[in-house]
């Protein structure tokens, strides 16, 4: 992140932008397209979250030109944008409200939805449509980026009034270089996974065949929200670490700096840090930090016993939302959900992993078995599936030990959350999940809980299957056993009898 | 065993399992193992017999619930065959009883034969009763000739049979000696075993059983159950019994079959062996004895060799020094020597090969 924020001062945003889209998430047409929508939901979700209620969003993706050109449009319930912020938020790179911002949540990377602007604006050539109501101000235009001064650029402007009860924002843009696709890396089934991550949103897709996916609510409460908590100096890497730096106003030391923007840096740790990292003058201006001074910093950090930061700063998703959320979208017959304490990886980050597993019923009505769904923190990870140590640990499992025996032809959807306030991704594209030994080992654990589970669900499913062969099997012998039986006892009239007792003992001892 | 006690012995196990079922049991049958582990040597008795291990069998068990059904179909079917006074093979029990459980299903109560004999025999030992009192006859073999006069009560008629008045074919000893069969008349001296046939026609036809005074048979080859129990009953007569036999492996277990009864037949203990049964001969002594017979022997084949070896690592047969002695010999030598061969000098010697053993008491135990 280092590098996007220098960059803004050598390049103009687009080219720096045309440079850097890979790690913007633009790279690909299917996956440019994605990300998109990716960026509109994560706002609409998180400003619904801030807003405490309960998020209604519909999305729609027509087709321009097929594999060439798509119109998106998300339209949200939430509390809509002032005209005075309205171009700041879409319309400037990295000016988000959440960067800098150290609160667990999906994007943190702030490229947001002024990227998609400019994506617009580079595909294009069109500036895209704003409609936001707040607080009883209707406001319509046009939105675009001077690339030179960064600055949006807010055109054809419509002001009206509206109800205070009408709120929310509606965008809407054509994007060229993008491909919509059913599969797995789509636009559905990011809005599919997303609805189950956010079991307290109602998620509405209007797909370009002109299908309506409909994901309603499945719980009242809304998620708690992520509270802003300083930064763990074992959660930080040399880029955040001058980021923070930059933005750090009003400090003449770095050594006050790290005291005050970090959590558990008290005067006694800043010492240690000054014997184990002579070369690093803490006592100059935080401004004058170089990258070379914050790796050797983030060196030092990690050498440094500290006490950990505090665990409730980590927000999983819960495991009854997970459930509910499970049967509404997926309709199988066996649910099971994780809810397992918060862990501590690197020394001291903490994390939560959530596991949720879905077995039979309406799962692979499509044919395909074995689904690993990711999530960082609610945010669903479609991309670089490969790469990331949660299909890689799920891959690991040896499912045929819970009854699985063919992962990938059974009906079975699992789901992993990994939420902390420092997700370790594997790149700034943001879609995979680097192979932590705490977190791997952390993971593993709560997929193997939850197969555990569909195991003793599975077995007894196969003990009722054998008991009833079972039960058939003996059954099928009582009528001539009865008989002879009563002939062999000289008892001939309590055949009956006999064949009565024998099927209700077998009916009871097998059922 | 008297008919009414086999059926009352029967309706006894019906009554049982019936009982079980009324008190929701599931209905239960117990019967001593028949596997190796489970047979002895009794050296007080001198017969192998089954040890005490038992297996209880369920109906309410899914892995025995089938042979259950049989077990009882059997019982019932015999119970039956004994009420109507009527006999069968154990394949005609087999086709009695080998028909559909029912018209939707593709089982039927017996598949195979090999399924039913098992079941015979489970309810030998379990019920004490041999397989001859629930009416199932076997093949016959085995011929006798001698002093005995035998009243045979059969499909409703009582026929007397003189055992003495056979001529060249004598009397072929029927499948069941114990039910209606009564014997009358029995003036031997002693029984002579003839493993061959045609020893036996030698003998018969130098009217050596007459000269000699006693009672001639042949199981031709392996016993019998039938000839098995005449000799046991003739035996309990307190009439001495001789075996002559081949000088081979085979010759001489068909002796030790008939003393002390085999593994396979192990449940049927007391009632088919003779443990006070002799061995004349032949022996490999004798080809030393009589000169005539070395020219005579055959070579031993592998197989007999084999054969001799696992009879000595019997502890039945290894307790006795003499038959260790001979065994060890076939081992050596790797000869053998056919009793037809004693006809080699003359014809007629064979009766004086037997009358000179027993005269000089020339037997192995």
């Amino acid at each position: 992140m280092a590098d996007i924020f220098g960059g803004f001062k050598e390049y103009s945003v687009a080219e720096f932008f045309k440079k850097n889209r890979q790690m913007l998430g633009f790279s690909g047409k299917v996956r440019s397209l994605t990300t998109i929508v990716h960026e509109y939901v994560t706002n609409s979700l998180d400003a619904a979250g801030e807003a405490r209620m309960h998020p209604e969003l519909e999305v729609w993706v027509e087709e321009v030109e097929k594999n060439e050109r798509y119109k998106v449009r998300v339209k949200d319930n939430g509390p809509g944008i002032p005209e005075n912020i309205l171009g700041k938020a879409l319309g400037m790179m990295l000016a988000g409200t959440k960067f800098h911002r150290y609160v667990q949540q999906r994007g943190q990377q702030g490229i947001g939805a002024a990227g998609c602007t400019m994506y617009s604006l580079i595909s294009t050539g069109q500036p895209i449509s704003v409609v936001s109501r707040h607080k009883g101000k209707k406001v319509s235009c046009k939105l675009g980026i001077d690339f030179k001064k960064n600055k949006p650029v807010l055109t054809d402007v419509v002001r009206e009034d509206c109800g205070p009860e009408e709120h929310g924002l509606d965008v809407e843009g054509v994007f060229a270089d993008t491909k919509y696709e059913k599969g797995g890396y789509g636009v559905g089934e990011y809005l599919k996974r997303t609805a189950i991550a956010n079991p307290h949103a109602t998620i509405i897709f209007n797909s370009p065949e002109g299908d309506r996916f409909v994901y309603p609510k499945s719980v009242e409460r809304l998620p708690e929200k992520a509270e802003e908590v300083k930064p763990h100096p074992l959660g930080v890497g040399a880029n955040d670490l001058l980021d923070i730096a930059k933005a750090a106003k009003g400090y003449t030391r770095l050594s006050a700096m790290l005291q005050n923007e970090f959590t558990r840096v008290s005067l006694n740790k800043v010492k240690e840090l000054r014997d184990l990292v002579p070369d690093v003058n803490l006592d100059m201006s935080p401004s004058r930090l170089t990258w070379d001074d914050a790796e050797k910093l983030v060196v030092g950090f990690r050498k440094v016993k500290w006490i950990a930061p505090a665990t409730d700063s980590v927000i999983p998703i819960g495991k009854e939302q997970i459930e509910k959320s499970l049967v509404n979208i997926l309709n199988p017959e066996l649910v099971y959900v994780t809810s397992r304490p918060p862990k501590i990886y690197r020394g001291g980050i903490p994390f939560v992993v959530e596991v949720g597993i879905a077995y039979g019923g309406d799962i692979n009505k499509e044919g395909k078995g074995g689904v690993v769904m990711r999530f960082a923190n609610r945010a669903p990870l479609l991309f670089d599936a490969g790469g990331c140590a949660i299909t890689q640990t799920a891959k690991s499992v040896e499912w045929k030990r819970y009854e699985i025996k063919k992962f990938d032809e059974e009906p079975v959807a699992i789901l992993v959350n990994l939420a902390s306030v420092h997700v370790p991704y594997t790149s700034a594209g943001k879609q995979s999940v680097s192979s932590e030994d705490d977190v791997v080992e952390e993971i593993k654990n709560a997929l193997m809980e939850a197969g555990r589970h569909v195991q003793k669900h599975l077995s007894g499913k196969r003990r009722e299957r054998e008991k009833s062969t079972k039960k058939k099997a003996i059954l099928r012998y009582v009528g001539q056993i009865s008989g002879d039986l009563a002939e062999l006892a000289g008892e001939e009239k309590s055949k009956k009898e006999i064949e009565a007792e024998l099927q209700k003992m077998i009916s009871e001892r097998f059922e | 065993m008297g008919e009414k006690e086999t059926i009352e012995k029967l309706e006894g196990l019906g009554r049982k399992m019936v009982g079980q079922v009324k008190e929701k049991k599931s209905p239960t049958f117990e019967t001593p193992l028949r596997s190796r582990g489970n047979i002895e040597y009794d050296n007080a008795v001198g017969f192998l017999r089954l040890g005490d291990k038992r297996e209880e069998r369920r109906f309410l068990n899914v892995a025995q619930a089938r042979t259950f059904m049989q077990t009882v179909a059997v019982a019932n079917k015999t119970k039956k065959f004994l009420i109507e006074d009527l006999h069968t093979s154990i394949r005609g029990l087999y086709y009695q009883l080998k028909f559909s459980l029912g018209e939707n299903l593709d089982e039927s109560l017996f598949e195979e034969q090999t399924e039913s004999n098992a079941l015979i025999e489970d309810l030998e030992v379990a019920m004490g009763i041999k397989r001859e009192d629930l009416h199932l006859t076997t093949d016959r073999k085995g011929v006798v000739a001698g002093n005995m006069i035998v009243k045979d009560n059969f499909a409703g008629e009582e026929i007397t049979i003189n055992c003495a008045k056979q001529g060249r074919s004598g009397w072929m000893i029927p499948s069941d000696v114990d039910n209606g069969m009564e014997f009358v008349d029995v003036k031997a001296d002693y029984v002579l075993v003839v493993e061959k046939d045609a020893l036996w026609q030698r003998l018969n036809e130098d009217k050596f059983w007459k000269k000699d005074n006693c009672i001639l048979i042949t199981p031709k080859g392996q016993a019998s159950r039938g000839t098995r129990r005449l000799i046991r009953r003739l035996a309990d007569k307190g009439i001495p019994v001789y075996v002559f036999t081949d000088c081979d492996a085979w010759g001489w277990y068909i002796y030790w079959t008939i003393k002390t009864g085999s593994m396979n037949l192990a449940y049927l203990g007391r009632d088919f062996s003779i443990p006070e049964a002799r061995f004349l001969g032949v022996t490999m002594a004798d080809i030393e004895k009589f000169g005539f017979l070395k020219k005579l022997t055959i070579k031993a084949k592998p197989i007999d060799i084999k054969r001799a070896e696992e009879m000595m690592s019997y502890p039945w047969i290894s307790a006795h020094p003499e038959w260790v002695k001979e065994l060890k010999k076939v081992v050596k030598e790797k000869r053998k020597i056919e009793q037809d061969a004693l006809q080699g000098k003359k014809l007629t010697f064979v009766g004086e090969y037997i009358r000179k053993k027993i005269n000089n008491k020339e037997w192995l135990p």
